[in-house]
């Protein structure tokens, strides 16, 4: 399928596999040429197998819609991203700093506060954080550490230098479209993984059960549990993968009551069993309708009770989400130097401050071509993407802006990279992210890679899955032997 | 186990085993047909008659045919009782119960699916509608397998068990209710040319025929057949071998005194079933009887084990 590449161009764009048109990357020629050497009918078969096999197995994801509500096949490009193991060391020691210091951050605020205190951050960005919840003060959690499981979300700029694009600390799905590709490409292409040295990813669900463990060092044997919204909720298939691979016990609300002795007890075919670690997949919002919202019918009333006399231990922590939120994010940097006395080693995208009026009067005089987002949405709503805005567009969040300038921030379009994919039977640049997964409880593992998401539509930068995003398998190939001039 | 994942892994089963029996009751009822003149008494609107649905059938449909009933029966989905509602919630029941069932149980359950949903407009065609049933039979007994194979005798598989045979007795039930019926009228030209056959269609429904010849090697006699499916210890689809079954597995669970005394009262009851000339014409009667009780025993194990009232802490 040689015919296939001839006319691939990135175009410009940084290039996650090559460095221009027919110019492979050391770790990643190997891989290209195997594929260029397939011939089209065979890499067109490896396409449907790898179609036929997530079908079969059930994979989805449920796109709310008007037209109803649909499970849609977990779209999946065959074309692996490869990332260069030693590059991808460091960027691990970076993901671990950074939870280090939002961990540490969030622990201070919920008690002394000193960064506040200190005068590092204004108090009105803290405490009136959407994510901030009064609730939770004077709680610390096992470790110190309130948000156990995070998925950041990784960018690279046409340099191809990585960024933090943002820290989804609050319940980050994803992880096990990143096991279910592997399982995928293994079954597609295991001629590959001899040709390669790729590291394994299937740790995860080990990772997963260990840390939860450890959230409750004065159990021997922690009766641990996954709290899904449901099997109407988009991520349910997820909910369920993972309890099954990390031996959870996956329910819901329903499930579970908090007793008189503020113990978590589910309800089982022997009576009640008491709970001693809910790994939560539903937000602060909705998971005890006596501490925050009443109408909620997901959570379980008096579970806070029992969190804050530490007879049931959840993940991610109440509260945590305050260090979601984006005007909070532009200070992450800060945070690592004031807690941890460290340089960042990965970068935040360059980011401007609204509620500082001279960044504001720069976001407002280049407002089509930043992105401008609100303080605390997640996914893409209440965003302005400037190149793509309309002039309306434009206006009205010139308007935004100006009344309400402390909840937003701006950064640069960036020019996000590419990856070649398939697309109509061709091949094509399409820009990429990748979300790699943090476990923080007594020790920390980051995933080797994450989730590759992928923008399908030409020129877009959307990678959502609810909005014609796709996703790849994501290689750290070793690349030491490249270097020494193979 | 949590209350509400042992609910939904009991209807599991029952859905799976009504899916595997309804597909080989309309084959075998398919071929009788075929085998049968054009008769008033037998045609396409005995399967709804042994389904229960009449009402159900009338609301939707005006006439009798074999499309109409086929449609009803298999692809309607207003109708809770056809076959592509039971297929769904099976394929519900066990998408929500991933965590505790083993992967490649969902994977085939999935692709029982996805075969059904995308052959369903053929059924229409009789040689495609019958090659579809027989591979929708295949496939649920090759689920079964990976449940006897692949699964811990853990409480999940006791609860799958004991939905397999309590949805087991209650269709063998119904089957037998609608052959007694038709044979029960001695009077009746049917009972007369026919009874061999429909005595053997009978068999056929439950795949008993073999097993039947084996252990009576004599011929098809209706007190001789009714005695094997209703009495027969030894045979899988036989009631009285479904309803000890039961009691096997509803031993296993906590606290399942009360349930598994219902449960002897009905299997006391079918072994003191006698073929006789006079009982005969009461087999349907005791049968619907019998379909009471079963419906007891489902309620008293809801009670018992999926919403008791829970002492609090």
């Amino acid at each position: 399928m040689k015919e296939m590449w001839r006319d691939y161009d990135p175009d410009g764009f940084f290039d996650e596999l090559m460095y221009e048109k027919h110019q492979p990357r050391g770790f990643s020629y190997r891989l290209l040429d195997y594929l260029t050497s397939m011939d089209e009918e065979a890499f067109s078969q490896r396409i449907n197998e790898s179609e036929m096999e997530m079908l079969e197995r059930g994979i989805t994801f449920t796109v709310y819609s008007d037209a109803g509500n649909i499970d849609r096949a977990w779209p999946f490009d065959i074309i692996p991203r490869a990332i260069p193991k030693s590059e991808w060391q460091r960027t691990e020691k970076g993901l671990q700093q950074r939870i280090r210091a939002l961990n540490q951050f969030i622990d201070d605020i919920y008690n002394e506060g000193s960064i506040v205190k200190d005068g590092l951050m204004p108090a009105d960005v803290v405490y009136d954080s959407k994510g901030y919840r009064a609730y939770c003060q004077g709680m610390s959690p096992s470790h110190g550490v309130w948000a156990n499981i995070c998925g950041s979300d990784l960018v690279r700029d046409d340099t191809g230098k990585l960024y933090v694009l943002e820290d989804n600390l609050r319940v980050p799905s994803g992880v096990s479209y990143m096991l279910e590709n592997r399982k995928t490409t293994k079954r597609v292409f295991p001629e590959l993984f001899r040709l390669l040295d790729i590291s394994p990813v299937d740790a995860y669900p080990e990772q997963l059960s260990r840390m939860l463990r450890s959230l409750r060092p004065d159990v021997s044997n922690p009766n641990m549990v996954l709290l899904t919204p449901g099997v109407y909720n988009s991520a349910y298939y997820e909910h369920a993968f993972l309890a099954q691979q990390a031996g959870l016990t996956l329910l819901e609300g329903a499930d579970l009551l908090v007793g008189r002795d503020n113990y978590v007890y589910m309800k089982t075919i022997h009576g009640l069993e008491r709970v001693d670690v809910i790994y939560r997949r539903i937000d602060d919002d909705f998971i005890d309708p006596e501490a925050f919202r009443p109408d909620s019918m997901l959570g379980v009333p008096g579970i806070m009770r029992a969190w804050r006399q530490g007879k049931v231990a959840i993940a991610n922590a109440p509260g945590c989400g305050v260090a979601d939120d984006k005007v909070i994010y532009a200070y992450v940097p800060a945070m690592i130097r004031y807690y941890l006395n460290e340089e960042p080693i990965l970068d935040n995208v360059p980011t401007w401050l609204c509620r500082e009026p001279e960044q504001l009067a720069h976001v407002l005089e280049h407002l089509p071509e930043l992105v401008v987002k609100p303080a605390n949405e997640s996914g893409c709503y209440g965003m302005l993407v400037g190149p793509h805005a309309s002039e309306e567009k434009v206006s009205e969040f010139r308007q935004l802006l100006k009344q309400n300038p402390n909840n937003y921030i701006a950064q640069p379009t960036l020019k996000l990279s590419v990856s070649p994919t398939c697309c109509d039977g061709g091949i094509a640049p399409r820009h990429v992210d990748l979300r790699p997964f943090i476990l923080s409880g007594e020790d920390c593992y980051v995933t080797p890679g994450g989730l590759t998401r992928v923008a399908l539509v030409e020129g877009s930068l959307v990678v959502n899955s609810s909005q014609g995003g796709g996703s790849k398998d994501t290689w750290i190939v070793d690349d030491r032997s490249f270097m020494e001039g193979q | 186990m949590l209350s509400r994942v042992g609910e939904r892994i009991f209807w599991l089963a029952r859905y799976l085993e009504r899916v595997e029996n309804t597909s080989r009751l309309i084959n075998v009822h398919t071929s009788l047909l075929m085998d049968l003149p054009q008769h008033r008494d037998i045609n396409w609107y005995t399967l709804v008659t042994i389904f229960d649905a009449k009402n159900d059938y009338f609301d939707r449909y005006d006439r009798v045919n074999e499309y109409d009933i086929m449609h009803f029966l298999l692809a309607d989905t207003s109708y809770g009782g056809s076959l592509v509602n039971a297929l769904f919630s099976l394929r519900e029941n066990a998408r929500t119960s991933l965590d505790i069932l083993p992967e490649t149980l969902w994977e085939q359950v999935n692709e029982l699916h996805l075969m059904v949903k995308g052959e369903m407009s053929s059924i229409g065609n009789r040689r495609r509608r019958q090659n579809l049933l027989l591979a929708i039979t295949e496939r649920c007994l090759g689920i079964w397998g990976i449940i006897a194979n692949h699964m811990s005798r853990n409480y999940a598989y006791d609860f799958l068990l004991v939905g397999k045979y309590i949805e087991r007795a209650d269709m063998t039930s119904r089957i037998l209710e609608m052959t007694s019926i038709l044979v029960a009228d001695k009077d009746s030209e049917i009972s007369k040319q026919y009874e061999g056959i429909l005595w053997g269609t009978l068999l056929r429904a439950l795949s008993a025929q073999q097993m039947y010849i084996q252990h009576n090697a004599s011929t098809l006699k209706a007190d001789k057949v009714l005695t094997f499916l209703i009495t027969d210890t030894t045979f899988p689809r036989s009631l009285s071998f479904a309803v000890k079954a039961l009691g096997n597995y509803l031993h296993y669970l906590p606290r399942s005194e009360t349930v598994l005394s219902l449960q002897q009262d009905v299997l006391n009851k079918l072994q003191d079933y006698k073929a006789e000339d006079a009982s005969l014409a009461m087999t349907h009667v005791q049968m619907d009887e019998l379909q009471v009780s079963l419906s007891a025993i489902n309620q008293a194990i809801a009670k018992n084990w999926f919403y008791p009232d829970y002492a609090t802490a």
